[in-house]
């Protein structure tokens, strides 16, 4: 059968980045986390379904 | 020095409390900017002299790219598009 | 990262409801109410309230502000009516 990992599991990306969130925001990080989380969602369902092009093609600053 | 939870001693929870607090309020109105900006005409002094008007999608949380559709250009009109917030000045919109 | 990037939210705080004139990179300048001051990027948010009856909502990026210079305190009802723009009360929901 499986042998079980004595590692520890591994930290996940969600649980860290909470952890700076509310290191910045304190008590207010889950209200900010949600409202971030709902604008990440449009702009991620966007590109996924407009694949929009980078305007202008080469930046115009460094 | 330059990082403003650093500069909060570790004795100081209360100074830490209203930076955080501060930075709630000040996140939280301009993520309600975002939102309120979604779907009205927006205009964009990009850097070299360069203006276009888009109407606005979305954004990364991190505040680099904005989502854009119906972008007019001084060569052209494009559907879609990403603008890089690292090539723009500021932005304009009305409420 | 410029001195107005650097700066902390509590910092940022004393611009809120202040009338300010910001230059920018490439000599622009503008001039309005500050209504927040996003503290990941440090973008300045400025509203102005045009004759129609409008507001004019101008958003100065963080990585282009050269200089903010603070003018008047804001009058009250200036305040009134600019403060609670993207207040919870007034806006709409962000859920979609």
């Amino acid at each position: 059968t499986t042998k079980r990992s004595v590692q520890p599991p591994a930290e996940r990306p969600g649980e860290r980045r909470m952890a700076e969130m509310k290191k910045l925001y304190g008590v207010g990080a889950a209200k900010i986390q949600a409202m971030e989380t709902a604008m990440q969602l449009a702009f991620d369902r966007n590109c996924d379904e407009k694949q929009p092009k980078y305007w202008p093609v080469i930046p115009l600053k460094l | 020095s330059s990082s403003s939870i650093s500069t909060a001693g570790s004795g100081n929870r209360a100074d830490l409390e209203r930076e955080q607090q501060g930075r709630v309020e000040l996140r939280e109105r301009y993520l309600r900017s975002l939102f309120a900006m979604a779907g009205h005409t927006v205009h964009f002094t990009m850097y070299e002299r360069v203006n276009v008007s888009a109407s606005f999608d979305a954004s990364d949380i991190d505040i680099l790219n904005f989502q854009v559709s119906n972008l007019q250009t001084p060569l052209g009109v494009h559907r879609e598009a990403l603008l890089r917030c690292s090539d723009i000045i500021s932005y304009t919109f009305e409420l | 990262m410029s001195e107005w990037q650097r700066k902390n939210p509590l910092e940022w705080q004393t611009y809120v409801n202040k009338e300010v004139k910001v230059t920018a990179a490439e000599k622009h300048e503008y001039k309005g109410w500050v209504l927040t001051i996003d503290p990941v990027s440090a973008n300045i948010v400025l509203g102005k309230l045009m004759e129609d009856g409008k507001i004019s909502v101008s958003v100065i990026l963080g990585h282009a502000v050269k200089e903010v210079e603070i003018g008047n305190e804001g009058d009250d009802e200036m305040k009134e009516q600019l403060a609670h723009l993207f207040m919870p009360e007034e806006s709409k929901a962000y859920g979609q």
